[in-house]
């Protein structure tokens, strides 16, 4: 089917939403209200919104057959920004309960350590940009939705480490964060190179797909790769800056 | 003695700084088409070979172009269509001038391809050719009435387009999907249906060509 601009509702990208939404609310009353959650609240509604933005239409109707380089920004925002947000906005009262569960916390503490982390995040990358994936799966609402619960799946497991409190890690020190942060810029080059020098369209989900705009579908894909080497890139050294900046005054203080 | 402290922090960043700006496109990761000559064409066989038909209809100049005469020796892409098509038509002619663009000279100076309306009405020849342009110039589009376009169609064995008998404003034109692929020597062999991906264009396109030579060979 021809791309164009009317707009379709997306019906279950809003009940996922309102479902995390309706969870998020229950978190804060058990913190103590809305109030006491503070700026935490902000940041879990930001990552609602940023998942509802990347699965709603258009952005959710392009990516998921139609453009490369949406399916990208789709990525970033899913599986790259929507994480972290989510769990800045959970309440450390709520991470806290996490220890009473002492099967789930042990769990957690094995899967979230920085390593597997890394390793686990940058697999799920590799696997959710694998052209016979991607075909496979983007052909279906099920297998497009599936790859979507991976991305936030995926980076859930890779903010972790460095935003959740629990378990805790001292020896995971501000130097080893960066490391950990900068290890993976490195990392996504290899999709990076794969996607931007190819000669060829890798996906047929996208090269067989009706055009959309201008660009020829080697230049959609080139776009996708250089997104991912930027966008994420920006993403990554946005974080590195934070984590410099608070190591350089944690170092300050007495 | 706080600035002491600092230091390895602002070292660390330049370090990876250094590290992550290095990293650049090598050129051994850039893939190399490799075009497999000997290999079986992908496209489908056709159950029974068509030879290459003699019709004449006029060309975006405004000239007679006989097809039998002027594709002779060429390995020749012949493709029934129209420019308002929204996926099919456009998606087969991006991916024809994207593998034309990466099988190079030799290959692509011996291939022509032919685009055949199948919504005259709409399809003025200035419409065509601007259409094919943006595909590639040295397409070849062609237009009949839709009694001549059925004709040729028929004697391809290809079914005929459908038109709407009233149409209304963004109508569509059913037609078939398929581009046939004459040899230079003038055989189709195959077809490809939609969803030939540039790569399997790219891969037999010299293989039709070479058919000729093979077939010059025999001779």
């Amino acid at each position: 089917m021809a791309w164009d601009w009317t707009w379709r509702p997306y019906v279950g990208v809003w009940v996922v939403v309102l479902l995390m939404m309706a969870g998020y609310a229950k978190l804060a009353r058990d913190a103590g209200g809305w109030r006491e959650v503070g700026w935490r609240a902000v940041a879990f509604v930001t990552g609602l919104g940023v998942i509802w933005v990347a699965l709603d239409w258009p952005i959710g109707a392009l990516a998921a057959g139609y453009l490369a380089s949406v399916h990208m920004v789709q990525f970033l925002l899913v599986g790259l920004i929507a994480p972290v947000l989510l769990l800045l906005g959970v309440p450390e009262r709520a991470f806290a309960s996490l220890q009473r569960w002492s099967t789930l916390h042990s769990v957690l503490s094995r899967v979230t350590q920085p390593l597997v982390a890394i390793v686990g995040f940058n697999a799920i990358l590799v696997f959710t940009h694998w052209p016979t994936v991607v075909d496979a799966l983007m052909g279906s609402q099920a297998g497009s939705f599936t790859i979507d619960m991976l991305w936030l799946f995926g980076g859930t497991l890779f903010w972790w480490p460095l935003v959740a409190p629990v378990p805790t890690r001292p020896g995971f020190t501000y130097p080893l964060k960066l490391a950990y942060l900068i290890a993976n810029t490195i990392l996504s080059t290899a999709p990076f190179l794969y996607l931007t020098f190819s000669q060829l369209p890798v996906y047929a989900t996208y090269e067989l797909a009706p055009p959309v705009g201008w660009m020829t579908k080697q230049q959609d894909q080139q776009l996708a790769g250089i997104l991912m080497k930027i966008g994420g890139g920006l993403i990554l050294w946005t974080a590195i800056t934070v984590l410099f900046f608070r190591w350089y005054r944690a170092e300050g203080e007495p | 003695m706080v600035r002491v402290r600092r230091r390895p922090a602002f070292r660390s960043l330049l370090l990876a700084f250094l590290i992550t700006g290095g990293c650049g496109p090598a050129d051994s990761v850039r893939e190399n088409v490799s075009h497999e000559l000997t290999a079986e064409l992908r496209g489908t066989r056709l159950a029974n070979p068509i030879q290459r038909p003699h019709f004449s209809l006029i060309d975006t100049e405004g000239v007679d172009f006989d097809f039998h005469v002027r594709t002779e020796g060429y390995a020749t892409l012949l493709f029934f269509g129209y420019t308002h098509c929204p996926d099919v038509c456009p998606i087969h002619m991006a991916n024809i001038a994207a593998a034309l663009d990466r099988v190079g000279w030799q290959t692509r100076r011996r291939v022509k391809v032919v685009f055949v309306t199948t919504d005259p009405d709409r399809d003025t020849p200035e419409r065509i050719r601007q259409w094919l342009d943006r595909f590639d110039p040295a397409f070849v589009g062609l237009r009949g009435s839709i009694e001549e376009v059925a004709a040729v169609q028929e004697e391809l064995n290809l079914p005929p387009s459908i038109i709407p008998s009233e149409p209304a404003t963004g109508y569509e034109v059913g037609h078939a999907a398929q581009v046939l692929a004459f040899s230079p020597s003038g055989t189709a062999t195959v077809a490809y249906p939609f969803g030939t991906r540039q790569a399997d264009w790219v891969h037999d396109l010299p293989l039709l060509v070479a058919t000729h030579d093979e077939e010059a060979l025999a001779h």
